[in-house]
């Protein structure tokens, strides 16, 4: 009996061994992606702070903005959702906390959402529960290209333009450190922004060519287009950092795992030597 | 009065390139057209075309392919642009593939106007790439 259940053991103490090996090396793999895209969020965040400095120095400048993409300027029925989510699991709580706020969301909405998944967990989730899916994006998040999200962000923008729809929010992960991701909820359009007057006025003209109007135009579905990007690269930094954390912890577990296991190996063993042992004494002494 | 400025020409994904320049010509919706230092400010949209600029004290011409974007100058000038390449990194033959994808596009024409503009776009960044490979369309020196 003992030697079957020092057996058992042994066999599981190689099982878990295995799998600490494993997460350990995606804990590393982890890590080198969370570097790299942590390379490219940073970089596209100090883009995207252009682009909305420059749209709020137009408005803030000029008293000929359109208003069609103002907030106010339409009354609100349809939403459209983009949902950020990662392709693959083992990365903790980071697609649930993301599916768990835009469900949220969602559940407020009078009139049926369209819904833009990126990543397969997020797609999975609302089909299931029969929502329709208007686009996707499945391929792993970190390599994406901007030219890419464009094919995500145009046919958004052509239903906001064509009255389709009357709102756009996104719902992502938010890299606050490598330690910490929040989930974050962005309305993309209709743009909110303020005529601050605390921002001092341009003191030279500037010139808008073709003018302030088309100039404003291209502007604003540049500014989803990036944000739409950023989120992609952000989420994705998120994801490899959790993911990093939530091997971590898997492969301290399986440490912790192991070095019980070896310890109740070691005493069934044990136990088993001073069982023979005292069966031969035993032996022994009947022989007397 | 500064003779030279500040270029800084960034996509979503990088800083393309930054330094003290002479001259930067891009393509504007309306025409070419060049910046120098202590041009009065402008916020101009930026058609596929080529860049050409001219680093401080330099006379030759440094030149790129630009996807469209917009210019922004003020006591420096900033190029927002979608993509930029070095002509040593255009795949000519990609380029190529890409004009002729296009022009199929144009040949059978689909209901979607939209279709149609892409095309035309799709076939100005193809053009400016190869352009831009053989060292600009118009030769500077």
């Amino acid at each position: 009996m003992a030697a079957s259940n020092m057996r058992d053991i042994k066999r599981r103490i190689k099982s878990v061994n295995g799998m600490e090996h494993i997460t350990n090396a995606m804990k590393l793999v982890s890590a080198a992606k969370l570097r790299r895209a942590k390379n490219t969020f940073e970089r596209t965040r100090e883009y995207l702070h252009y682009i909305t400095e420059s749209i709020e120095e137009i408005f803030n400048n000029t008293n000929e903005v359109p208003t069609r993409y103002l907030k106010g300027s339409r009354e609100i029925k349809k939403t459209c959702y983009i949902v950020m989510t990662s392709s693959r699991g083992l990365c903790g709580s980071y697609n649930t906390n993301v599916i768990k706020e835009a469900a949220r969301q969602v559940a407020h909405c009078k009139e049926e959402p369209i819904i833009v998944a990126i990543g397969n967990k997020g797609k999975e989730y609302f089909k299931k529960r029969g929502f329709k899916i208007y686009s996707e994006y499945l391929l792993p998040p970190e390599t994406i290209s901007f030219m890419e999200t464009n094919q995500i962000s145009k046919p958004i923008i052509e239903m906001y333009d064509s009255g389709e729809i009357d709102e756009v929010v996104m719902v992502y992960t938010s890299f606050v450190s490598s330690l910490e991701q929040s989930v974050k909820s962005v309305t993309l359009l209709p743009f909110e922004i303020h005529k601050d007057p605390d921002v001092p006025k341009l003191d030279k003209l500037v010139e808008y060519e073709p003018s302030v109007e088309q100039v404003f135009n291209y502007l604003v579905p540049k500014y989803v287009e990036i944000m739409v990007y950023g989120a992609i690269v952000e989420s994705a930094t998120c994801e490899h950092a959790a993911r990093r954390i939530a091997m971590e912890n898997a492969t301290d577990n399986a440490r912790e795992m192991i070095a019980e296991l070896n310890l109740f190996y070691n005493r069934t063993r044990q136990a088993a030597i001073t069982n023979e042992i005292s069966e031969i004494v035993g032996g022994a002494d009947a022989l007397k | 009065m500064p003779n030279s400025v500040m270029l800084e020409v960034t996509t979503p994904s990088k800083l393309f390139y930054k330094g003290e320049v002479d001259l930067v010509i891009v393509r504007t919706l309306t025409g070419d057209e060049g910046f120098m230092a202590g041009h009065s400010w402008a916020v101009k949209l930026l058609d596929a075309g080529e860049l050409w600029f001219q680093e401080a004290g330099s006379k030759d011409f440094k030149i790129a392919a630009l996807a469209g974007g917009f210019i922004d100058v003020k006591d420096s000038i900033t190029i927002f642009t979608d993509a930029a390449e070095w002509p040593g990194d255009i795949d000519v033959t990609r380029a190529e593939r890409e004009k002729e994808q296009a022009e199929n596009w144009l040949k059978n024409p689909s209901e979607d106007d939209s279709e149609i503009a892409r095309a035309k776009i799709a076939i100005a960044k193809s053009l400016t790439r190869m352009h831009v490979k053989q060292g600009g369309r118009r030769r500077k020196r």
